[in-house]
């Protein structure tokens, strides 16, 4: 296993008597994508911008490459890119010369910028408009553009903030494959979506945070297991025996006993779905692996917070 | 970043990136972004200069008999001199900050929040000195045709004068920029601050401070220093301790509401 690029130790971040983030390690190697997950207001925004330099931390250490970030924040600052929630590109600019005025504000300078901005453009696709303003670009395509800005200057590391927030399935496709092709040159990404489908296929590793702290951190599929289990089943709205079945698995133990719509979903282990079967054989549910949209919602029950 | 570190970024790559971009985005809208502003103190100088000045008498200004329009000049200079780099820091900094997310984009760079205020400031006041430029133009026109009777030849140091001047005046609008809730909210720096500062400076008409509070206070207004320093070279080929008088207040300004636009900016973009 190849060491981490950016690694954060400790970090704690407080606004007046509120304790934002509460220290939270990470790390992200190289060619990988970090997950990081967690309700609205789980801090990570805080964390990202603690990350990028906006915000200093209270407590901790952030080092790229094994240097702190505090004491080498101009060498740091040359190796990340950052693609924002928010829409910041140069309205006052074309597509392209958005590329290059972005790079003008890096040092060393990105050799053969012209030949690495056609590149970029073809990549993303963004060639036809090279000339236009962004505001003829879709969803799609701004978010594009965001991202072909934020590596322009060939960093190492990249955080992208809600990269598909807001477009079409089709579009949101298209990032996916982006965001895989730049794991595959090598970036070490900082994902944070509120997509769990999104966070699950693309994330090598997830991070969860509930009110600032670590809540849950792994592989995504471990990361599930260790919290649910094996299974979920679904009893329909429909099923007389639906609240039956409630009882008896809280009955068993079952935590994370949600109701969304009104049907029933229940993390199980194979024990209990095997006992389930056997004690209600007559009813109707479906049974499925979990996912992290289950993992988010019983996240979110246990720390107190309505699914 | 220390308080030194805020104030030395003016030397730094990275302000002058930001500067740059200012500049660039000008270049491709230089028309509409010179004409209409640089028309305001032409009206200016013709309406009060020339149609209002037509019934005052000739002024004493240090020895020397002047007309009111060539009092005038001067003053306008300074007018442009302050509203330009006041204006530019107040409104379209502004909208690069909360509307356009300018500065949001910028700041995910190697670029510091200081350097994005010294960019700034730097740029109201190059647009200061390209508007005061203009101004000079029309004077030296007007002197051609009798209407002033300046020294033309001094009219090439207003646009430096007003270039130190500016970064003062723009420091100075940078801190409502950083504090006004909304762009309606600007008013309040346009009309209680800007409108008062310009016209009692000794821009439109003298003033004899019958005061030591008052006469204190207009030697560290920059507006004032800057409206006599351009007086004095146009008038009497020599712009006197106003010189240095305009250098002190410059940097009276300057130092602190750097600082402080530095500071209160971080809080509004930053949320540190």
């Amino acid at each position: 296993m190849t060491t981490a690029i950016l690694e954060a130790r400790d970090l704690t971040k407080s606004y007046g008597d509120r304790v934002v983030v509460d220290h939270l390690d990470l790390s992200c190697r190289r060619g990988t994508v970090l997950g990081l997950l967690g309700p609205n207001g789980a801090g990570k925004t805080t964390t990202l911008r603690m990350l990028y330099g906006f915000v200093p931390p209270d407590e901790g250490t952030i080092c790229y490459d094994g240097r702190r970030f505090s004491e080498n924040r101009a060498e740091a600052k040359r190796m990340i890119g950052v693609s924002t929630q928010d829409d910041s590109l140069d309205y006052d600019f074309t597509v392209a010369q958005n590329l290059l005025i972005y790079a003008s504000y890096f040092r060393p300078r990105v050799e053969d910028l012209g030949g690495r901005v056609a590149e970029l453009l073809e990549r993303f696709e963004l060639a036809p408009y090279a000339d236009a303003s962004p505001h003829v670009l879709s969803g799609g395509y701004v978010r594009r553009l965001l991202i072909a800005r934020s590596i322009v200057h060939q960093p190492t590391v990249l955080f992208l903030d809600e990269p598909t927030t807001g477009l079409d399935p089709s579009a949101r496709l298209d990032v996916w494959e982006l965001i895989d092709g730049m794991r595959a040159d090598g970036l070490a990404i900082v994902l944070t979506t509120h997509y769990m489908d999104e966070a699950e296929r693309l994330s090598d590793e997830l991070l969860v945070i509930h009110e600032g702290r670590n809540v849950v951190h792994g592989e995504p599929h471990r990361v599930i297991d260790s919290v649910l289990g094996d299974h979920v089943i679904i009893v329909p709205r429909a099923e007389p025996a639906r609240e039956a079945i409630a009882a008896w698995l809280r009955d068993r133990g079952a935590e994370q006993v949600a109701t969304v719509l009104g049907e029933l979903r229940v993390p199980v282990s194979k024990e209990d779905l095997a006992a389930l079967t056997a004690r209600f054989g007559e009813a109707t549910w479906q049974v499925r692996p979990p996912n992290l949209d289950d993992l988010f919602i019983a996240l979110a029950r246990r720390n107190g917070r309505s699914a | 970043m220390s308080a030194l570190g805020n104030l030395t970024a003016v030397t730094n790559w990275r302000s002058w990136a930001v500067f740059r971009r200012n500049a660039l985005v000008f270049l491709r809208n230089w028309r509409t972004a010179v004409i209409p502003p640089a028309m305001e103190p032409v009206i200016f100088f013709v309406a009060f200069g020339i149609g209002f000045g037509g019934f005052i008498e000739d002024l004493n200004y240090g020895g020397t008999m002047i007309n009111y329009a060539t009092y005038v000049a001067p003053g306008l200079i300074a007018y442009t001199g302050f509203g330009t780099p006041y204006y530019e820091a107040l409104y379209s900094a502004y909208v690069r900050m909360f509307y356009q997310k300018t500065w949001d984009g910028i700041l995910a760079t190697q670029v510091e929040l200081p350097s994005v205020v010294w960019g700034e400031i730097l740029w109201g006041a190059v647009r200061g000195m390209v508007n005061i430029s203009i101004v000079s133009l029309v004077i030296a026109a007007f002197d051609l045709l009798g209407v002033v009777d300046v020294k033309v030849g001094f009219l090439v140091f207003l646009p430096l004068l007003g270039f130190i001047a500016g970064c003062a005046f723009a420091s100075f609008a940078l801190i409502f920029t950083a504090i006004v809730p909304a762009i309606d909210h600007m008013n309040y720096p346009v009309f209680l601050i800007g409108w008062p500062l310009s016209l009692v400076s000794n821009t439109f008409f003298p003033i004899e401070p019958q005061s030591q509070a008052l006469w204190a206070l207009m030697q560290v207004n920059p507006v004032y220093q800057l409206a006599e320093c351009a007086r004095g070279l146009l008038v009497l080929g020599n712009p006197g301790s106003h010189l240095l008088g305009l250098l002190g207040s410059t940097a009276l300004l300057l130092v602190p509401c750097t600082l402080l636009s530095v500071r209160l900016t971080r809080r509004r973009v930053l949320g540190d």
